[in-house]
């Protein structure tokens, strides 16, 4: 088992949500409540990372902020390194490829919300600030809470864009699932399975948990 | 218009067309009254500020809420509006006193929770404060939307089809209940129904919405009593309301005699208690005009009075005949051939025979009920 | 709701008690990128060292080509040791290396097929022809020429003995010479042309039979190592221990030859 790979994991999975959430909050009580034109065009790029195959990202990441790129050059005068093969950009590359996963179940919360309920708690007083905080995001709270859970366990497997962006950096962009590919060229099986086997265990109980979830949203509307 | 009314005139072309101009006094209730699709409800969501009509103006007491000329909107949550909603709109996550909390914020900390628990008592959920609205029967998350739409202390109580989605047990008991409360409150109370047996039993006016336009607005015995007002009588049946008081009880004989301004009325006894008011509905169709008074009839009630206007109703091959008898009112429906054999005219001295047994009593239930059905008075 | 807020908190807990992966200070161990051949080898070089030294470096494997391809995007690689001689002279050419490095160990190929495979190994690869013509070749694994020198001897040594037309169809491209071994020894080829250093590693283990393929059959494999220009003291005394005598010995136990 790699302890330092299975901590980058951690991290990058926690820290997209970190990064993630708040967006995906705010832009998913967006696309629920506003409607405005271009509105399906938004939707259907929020959902492009879903379909877009890993490599693609990866591609466009090295080659708009590689060291070979004005971008690129630029990150490295600012902050010593460029962004790729390091753990934010590592971040950055998994937060655009969980922006789906995190937008549209925030959406389909805030969607289900009823309109009337809404316009009761403005009839009761409450500014939009105070809806949003006591009746809004209390009732959407069972979508956010799938939503992290959904990137977390996104993130841990995420391959293609580490590969291609990580440069497998003990300590820093090895992953736990790069950790396993790298392992297994090294004809350590055993390494390899119990990583693999973690994994597994991980996916399970985040699928487990988020059922429990929906059913207690389902209950609790009664 | 008093000093603490409602003044409302909205315009708009669409979504739903509306044209409307009209006004409710304190402890007025003004039921708006239409079939589905007539925009009844968007004038409740427009005097709340949740619906913005091209041009509208909506005045509550000494506050402008909106004026599209002037350039004057107050959003929903500064308007102190009372609404309570169609499916009622409670709070799912918070329990029956959460949801009155939640109406309580303009009152300092320390008093909400001690408001809010005596809401729930008036509305008789004491025990039921935490529970949530999945726990609770329709009639109890009525009452939870009631008391949290008056927790706000609101200038207007909007009521959205109130009674839509409850049995009839069940509604003569809201209704009882918010009869008491437009006596107590002493706000414009306004009622969104499309069932004429609310109007008939809680309202003071009423405002008729046909594809948002107003085809009746005003007094609920002056509308009733008016011979022509044809959509009425579509859809209930041509007759007049109006406001008696119980003045005798009779035991023995089983008869109540109920006084209005104007004579009295002899009716079937109902559980009633001396000196309460009532609100009476004569059906026109048994209402029997007579050149004289008749003797060695069954009757009890024979009203003299002078024939004020007489409406020839094509579509129901009838003739609505009014009557002023004393101040009220009354319309009797007769066919032509009745008009033409009696030679009717207005200014005619008749006599109105109503049998006792038609006189429809709108009690709002004197009697409370609580939620085991055990009576409490 | 206060169930989810405990396994929120605990989880962040957990996580926040791990250090965050973000490059540190000079603390940090230099890394080194070494071709996938050197899996075992380099290991045991670098464990000798920090041995030898007290100071530990970091080892990334993967294909020449591909972390050639990476350190020009900015990896943070502080010594770079390729299969090749081509992929350290283009770093050199384009300013990011100290020097042009140095021959480090020359690589061997080997002809390798698992156990039960009906492929028989030769060093002039008849078997292999003859399995060919037969039609019993289902797969036969070699590293991507496009980015690994192992790969690109394989395919001289195919081309030489004549097969490569006909096993081409055949052909399963590793991305790393390790890969290629992968696909090699797990049956889903009948062999592969892969890395001596990886047959002959204790890890590897016996899984199989090879023949050393003879190096006049393709381009030698000389393997040249250079520093890039950020590269730290350690790495840089890292780089000499890898010419030392003590290592060359162990490139030698791995199969390697060394240069004078």
């Amino acid at each position: 088992m790699d302890w330092s790979a299975l901590r980058v994991s951690l991290w990058l999975g926690t820290g997209t949500i970190l990064v993630l959430l708040p967006l995906g909050i705010w832009f998913g009580r967006v696309l629920a409540y506003r409607h405005f034109r271009g509105k399906l065009l938004v939707e259907a790029l929020v959902t492009i990372p879903l379909i877009l195959p890993p490599t693609v990202l990866g591609f466009y990441l090295l080659v708009t902020f590689g060291a070979r790129s004005p971008l690129g050059r630029a990150f490295q005068a600012v902050i010593g390194h460029p962004l790729p093969f390091s753990f934010e950009g590592l971040l950055f590359a998994s937060a655009i490829a969980n922006i789906p996963f995190v937008v549209q179940p925030i959406q389909r919360g805030f969607e289900a919300i009823s309109p009337d309920v809404r316009d009761a708690a403005a009839c009761c007083g409450l500014s939009p600030w105070q809806r949003f905080l006591r009746i809004e995001l209390p009732l959407a709270w069972p979508s956010v809470l799938t939503a992290a859970i959904l990137t977390f366990a996104h993130t841990l497997g995420e391959f293609g864009v580490v590969l291609m962006v990580g440069g497998n950096l003990p300590g820093e962009t090895r992953t736990l699932s790069i950790a396993i590919y790298d392992r297994m060229q090294a004809f350590d099986d055993r390494s390899a399975g119990i990583m693999a086997a973690t994994l597994l265990v991980v996916a399970t109980i985040t699928l487990m948990v988020t059922t429990i979830l929906s059913r207690q949203v389902n209950s609790r509307r009664g | 218009m008093g000093e603490h009314g409602l003044a409302v005139s909205l315009r708009q072309d669409g979504p739903i067309p509306l044209d409307v101009e009209f006004s409710c006094d304190p402890g007025h209730v003004l039921a708006i009254f239409g079939p589905s699709g007539s925009g009844k409800t968007t004038i409740l969501r427009a005097i709340s500020g949740l619906a913005r009509p091209a041009q509208a103006r909506v005045q509550a007491g000494a506050e402008t809420w909106t004026d599209t000329d002037a350039g004057v909107f107050r959003p929903p949550h500064q308007r102190a509006v009372g609404f309570v909603f169609q499916e009622y709109a409670l709070f799912p996550h918070l329990t029956a006193l959460g949801n009155i909390l939640t109406a309580l914020g303009h009152r300092p900390g320390p008093e909400r929770r001690t408001r809010a628990e005596e809401l729930l008592d008036a509305v008789h959920l004491g025990k039921q404060g935490s529970k949530r609205p999945h726990e609770l029967s329709g009639g109890e998350r009525q009452r939870v939307a009631l008391a949290r739409a008056l927790a706000r202390e609101p200038a207007v109580l909007l009521l959205d089809e109130p009674f839509a989605a409850v049995d009839r047990a069940v509604r003569r008991r809201l209704q009882s209940e918010i009869d008491s409360l437009r006596r107590t409150l002493h706000v414009p109370l306004i009622l969104v129904t499309h069932d004429f047996d609310d109007v008939a039993r809680l309202a003071t006016h009423v405002l008729m919405l046909e594809h948002g336009r107003s085809v009746g607005y005003g007094s609920l015995s002056t509308l009733t009593s008016r011979p022509d007002q044809s959509w009425l009588h579509e859809a209930v049946g041509p007759g007049s309301v109006f406001e008696a008081a119980v003045s005798r009880i009779d035991v023995d004989r089983g008869l109540v005699t109920l006084a209005f301004d104007g004579g009295t009325l002899i009716a079937p006894a109902r559980q009633l208690t001396a000196a309460t008011t009532v609100r009476v509905r004569v059906p026109a169709r048994d209402v029997i005009l007579a050149t004289s008074a008749p003797t060695g009839l069954s009757l009890h009630n024979v009203l003299p009075g002078i024939v004020s206007a007489i409406h020839g109703d094509t579509t129901r091959d009838a003739v609505i005949v009014q009557m002023t008898v004393g101040r009220i009112l009354l319309l009797a429906e007769v066919t032509r051939d009745a008009i033409r054999k009696l030679d009717i005219k207005v200014g005619d001295h008749l006599h109105a025979l109503i049998k006792s047994v038609s006189i429809e009593l709108l009690v709002p239930d004197a009697n409370s009920f609580d939620d085991t059905g055990q009576r409490t008075t | 709701m206060r169930s989810h807020r405990t396994c929120v908190h605990v989880l962040l807990a957990i996580v926040l008690c791990l250090a965050w992966p973000a490059q540190s200070t000079a603390q940090k161990p230099p890394t080194i990128a070494a071709a996938a051949n050197l899996n075992f080898v380099l290991k045991e070089v670098a464990n000798a060292f920090a041995a030898a030294r007290g100071t530990r470096v970091d080892l990334v494997f993967g294909a020449s080509g591909t972390l050639t391809r990476q350190i020009r995007d900015g990896a943070p690689f502080e010594l770079f040791l390729s299969a090749d001689e081509d992929f350290p002279n283009q770093l050199n050419a384009a300013g990011l290396t100290r020097d042009a490095g140095a021959v480090y160990a020359i690589g061997r190929l080997v002809v390798f097929a698992p156990k039960g495979s009906p492929l028989t190994v030769d060093e002039r690869l008849e078997g292999l022809a003859r399995l060919v013509k037969a039609g019993g070749v289902s797969r036969f694994a070699i590293a991507n020429p496009a980015v690994a020198p192992y790969g690109e001897a394989a395919e001289a040594v195919l081309r030489k003995r004549g097969v490569w037309d006909a096993i081409r169809p055949r052909l399963v491209l590793g991305d790393t010479i390790a890969q290629a071994a992968q696909f090699a020894t797990t049956g889903n080829a009948v062999g592969g042309l892969i890395a001596y250093s990886l047959v002959v590693a204790p890890d590897f283990g016996d899984r199989g039979t090879y023949a050393v393929i003879p190096d006049a059959d393709y381009p030698p494999l000389r393997q040249r190592m250079v520093l890039l220009k950020r590269a730290s003291p350690t790495a840089t005394q890292f780089y000499q221990y890898v010419l030392s005598d003590a290592a060359r010995a162990m490139f030698r136990k791995y199969g390697y030859a060394v240069p004078q």
